[in-house]
């Protein structure tokens, strides 16, 4: 007992006195024992248990969601990592851990953290899910407000980097972590300077590389529980694979980090149905294409691959391109024949294949990505011809516009054509349909796209299809990359550090390299097979580190 | 006794704030509010401010709360449930401005009677470690006598109350004073606290020992002193165990000697 503190109330009996002094206002009855009543509804009679659901009848949790808050709160007493993968729900999580503390009284003040791009959104959710009346900051706030959003790079610097280390928060969530895992940087020495007394840190990817990745991040929330600096280094080394193998390091981490992946929960309820569509250019396309293909003009072998992807997209999207070319060289004379060539083209087989498709979907919500902008206009535009309605979507659209776009999609138009999955940003579960109009070169960026309407709230099973057409680079790509490592039936959240560790910075560079620098089809299935085979060698022997979740 | 129906809570909080119910039918109710209550409610300052500068009555709004879940697509007002912001205002509301009381029990008497005094207080006690927990304690002491009485208020929702005094009834001043009698309850209560098994506060040290075990192998000798010396006063904010009462309301009733 004297271990524990003791706070008592010193002001109300005096309070009392001066207002019967006074013969103040006194309350009556019925509002007095109202005011009592109303007490016994929020306090919180138990320790344990999480309070915040009674508070929000609104919201339909996942089992892995509600049970992360309480582990969150429970076991890590609300220092915690949160690495569920991409879509299922970590915001959520987080909202409710952070609600549970307010409702509590342990949280008055919380200073939230995330990307600048998804500051509105932090700001909406919480306010519209949680009823917590968070705040994006604003020039000349004060940071001591209740629950404030900002972004790191705004935080970190001056005169609001002193300000902030200045307050004592309860509470700190830091939204895409993975930015903090090199202790060297300003990012990290900033994090590590807040005072705060709860913490949550949000990542898909706590480890991309390098295993001090992890030990930098649990040193944010509990320095020490992975020994110091040179003694994990001493222990563990820096290679990733050993969270794997040393059990004793897995446990440890466990003690920090909630990890759910699709796999472990009830999300794999909804399936991916994946379908590639395959098409045939007409005789005048492929004629086109030829042409273009065994074309040399002023330009390098890395932009040829480029236009030959345009002209597999639209023929408005290759025509802009080459276009542009001959108004820089004006002497050029080999492609205006091409050029001409294209400009004759009646229409685009794929396109003309998206509406058959379209019809076959009937009334149902369909996204559809596609890599230029100049094919997202021509859908867009043949579309309508076919009495389908739609709206552009890109990733330069200001915040505004693309909630107008959003909210036009769920409630008027059947179609959003967009050219960018944004790696964060727009949520469209209510879609179930999607068409890889054409595929990107980095399997990241699908991913992506598909995590749009594949996550937490889908409840349909989603379709994605994906065009390509025959006889041309875009087969290569289909057939020998993406197929061959089965990326469109599962998530393959570490492909990215796989890729790191194969020492390939970009995919998408890796596969123009290869297609420049083969002087025959033969030699880029060839390279395309090599790459493929050791890209699955490292995903089976890598599979997902089953870290983190009990 | 909690608040079990929302909807009756609606109704009794404003029709004691004077307002018209215009409608209350199957978890829908309508009001109309007063111009004090749209002022604490509403929040348009510039509204009233205004109107008053025009010299205008100004008009105060109606609320429409919705407390059926079943009639929240049909009809257009507020969703009121236990998390909704609305109730949380009107909650906070109560608990700011009906803090202090002097009640007189109401009695139909022909003969002088005498009403005793008895600070009524009711307190909340925060037990707080790695987790929080809350307890509410209802306490009567009779300001002549001594007596003390717990679960106050329920015994006081049984007598008949009003703001004045009733006919032929007299008070009898205290002979405790309200400081001293006020002591003699936070005297009580500690010994509540003193009595019972504290495992959660073991527990939390026990926690809190851990962590700044843990702390102190992260660093060495004497690097970064102040770094960690952060560190530590971040783990004892978040595991000391700490008790603290807080007085929800109170006041001074008059009660007849039963």
């Amino acid at each position: 007992m004297h271990s524990i503190q003791l706070k008592k109330d010193s002001t109300f009996i005096q309070n009392l006195e001066s207002v019967i002094e006074k013969e103040g206002s006194f309350s009556n009855w019925e509002l007095f024992s109202a005011a009592y009543e109303a007490e016994l509804t929020t306090i919180t009679p138990t320790f344990k248990g999480l309070r915040a659901l009674e508070y929000l009848p609104h919201v339909e949790f996942l089992d892995h969601q509600i049970s992360a808050a309480e582990q969150a709160i429970e076991s890590m007493h609300g220092r915690a990592i949160l690495a569920d993968e991409v879509g299922l729900g970590k915001t959520i999580e987080a909202g409710l851990i952070l609600k549970e503390y307010m409702v509590r009284g342990l949280v008055k003040n919380a200073l939230i953290l995330v990307p600048a791009s998804l500051v509105s959104q932090w700001v909406r959710e919480l306010n519209e899910k949680f009823y917590i009346p968070a705040v994006a900051h604003r020039k000349n706030y004060n940071w001591n407000q209740n629950v404030i959003i900002s972004s790191l790079d705004t935080a970190k610097r001056p005169p609001h980097r002193e300000n902030i280390l200045e307050i004592e928060y309860d509470f700190i969530l830091i939204d895409e972590a993975h930015k903090l895992k090199n202790h060297k940087t300003k990012n990290y020495e900033f994090v590590r300077a807040l005072k705060k007394k709860y913490c949550l840190l949000l990542t898909a990817t706590p480890v991309q590389n390098r295993l001090i990745e992890i030990f930098n991040l649990i040193s944010i929330l509990k320095p020490g529980h992975l020994g110091n600096y040179d003694s994990f280094l001493e222990n563990y080394g820096k290679d990733r694979k050993n969270i794997k193998q040393d059990a004793y390091l897995k446990q440890l981490i466990q003690k920090v980090m909630i990890r759910n992946t699709r796999q472990n929960t009830e999300l794999n309820n909804t399936k991916r149905n994946i379908e590639t569509v395959w098409v045939e250019f007409t005789e005048e396309e492929r004629s086109a294409y030829q042409s273009l293909e065994t074309a040399t003009g002023p330009f390098s072998s890395f932009s040829k691959i480029t236009y030959l992807r345009e002209l597999c997209s639209s023929r408005e999207a290759c025509y802009l391109s080459l276009k542009k070319v001959m108004d820089e060289n004006k002497q050029e004379k080999i492609l205006q024949p091409i050029v001409d060539q294209i400009g004759q083209l009646p229409h685009h087989a794929k396109a003309q294949r998206v509406v058959e498709l379209m019809k076959k979907i009937g009334d149902e919500k369909v996204i559809i990505f596609t890599e230029y902008r100049a094919s997202q206009l021509y859908l867009q535009w043949i579309l309508q011809q076919h009495g389908i309605k739609s709206v552009p979507f890109r990733g330069g659209f200001k915040r505004s516009k693309k909630d107008w776009m959003k909210q036009l999609f769920e409630n008027h138009v059947q179609v959003l054509i967009a050219t960018e999955a944004g790696g964060e940003g727009i949520n469209l579960q209510f879609c179930s349909h999607l068409i890889n109009y054409d595929l990107p070169w980095n399997p990241m960026r699908l991913e992506q796209r598909i995590g749009r309407i594949h996550r937490y709230g889908q409840n349909k099973d989603v379709h994605i299809y994906n065009f390509a057409i025959r006889d041309t680079i875009e087969e290569h790509i289909m057939t020998l990359l993406y197929e061959k490592i089965n990326l469109f039936e599962q998530v393959i959240g570490n492909l990215d550090a796989i890729l790191a560790e194969l020492n390939i910075g970009s995919m998408e560079t890796e596969l123009e390299t290869i297609y420049a620098e083969s002087t025959s089809v033969g030699e880029v299935k060839i390279k395309l097979d090599n790459l493929t085979s050791i890209i699955r060698h490292s995903l089976t022997n890598n599979e997902e580190e089953n870290y983190g979740y009990s | 006794m909690a608040i079990a129906n929302l909807n009756q809570f609606l109704h009794d909080y404003f029709s004691f704030h004077h307002c018209e119910i215009i409608e209350n039918n199957d978890g829908v109710l309508r009001v109309q509010l007063t111009e004090e209550m749209d002022r604490a409610l509403m929040n348009r300052p510039f509204y009233w401010h205004y109107v008053k500068k025009m010299g205008n009555k100004g008009e105060p709004m109606k609320l429409t709360l919705i407390t059926n879940p079943n009639k929240r697509e049909e009809e257009k007002g507020e969703w009121i449930h236990f998390g909704s912001p609305r109730l949380h205002q009107l909650i906070n509301h109560l608990k700011e401005n009906e803090k202090y009381t002097k009640l007189f029990q109401k009695i139909n008497v022909t003969h002088n009677t005498a009403l005793y005094p008895w600070l009524v207080v009711n307190i909340k006690v925060s037990y707080k470690g790695k987790y929080k927990k809350d307890e509410v304690i209802s306490i009567g002491l009779h300001l002549v006598n001594g007596k003390m009485r717990l679960e106050m208020m329920d015994h006081l929702k049984e007598i008949p109350l009003q703001s004045t005094i009733s006919d032929y009834c007299y008070t009898i001043s205290p002979l405790i004073k309200l400081q001293s009698g006020y002591l003699r309850i936070e005297k009580v209560i500690s010994n509540y606290i003193e009595n019972q098994e504290h495992t959660w506060a073991e527990e939390s040290l026990h926690a809190l020992n851990e962590e700044l075990n843990t702390l102190r192998h992260f660093y060495h000798a004497d690097d970064n002193e102040e770094q960690m010396n952060k560190e530590i006063e971040e783990i004892k904010e978040r595991y000391q165990p700490v008790i603290s009462f807080e007085v929800i309301n109170g006041g001074i009733f008059y009660l007849a000697e039963s």
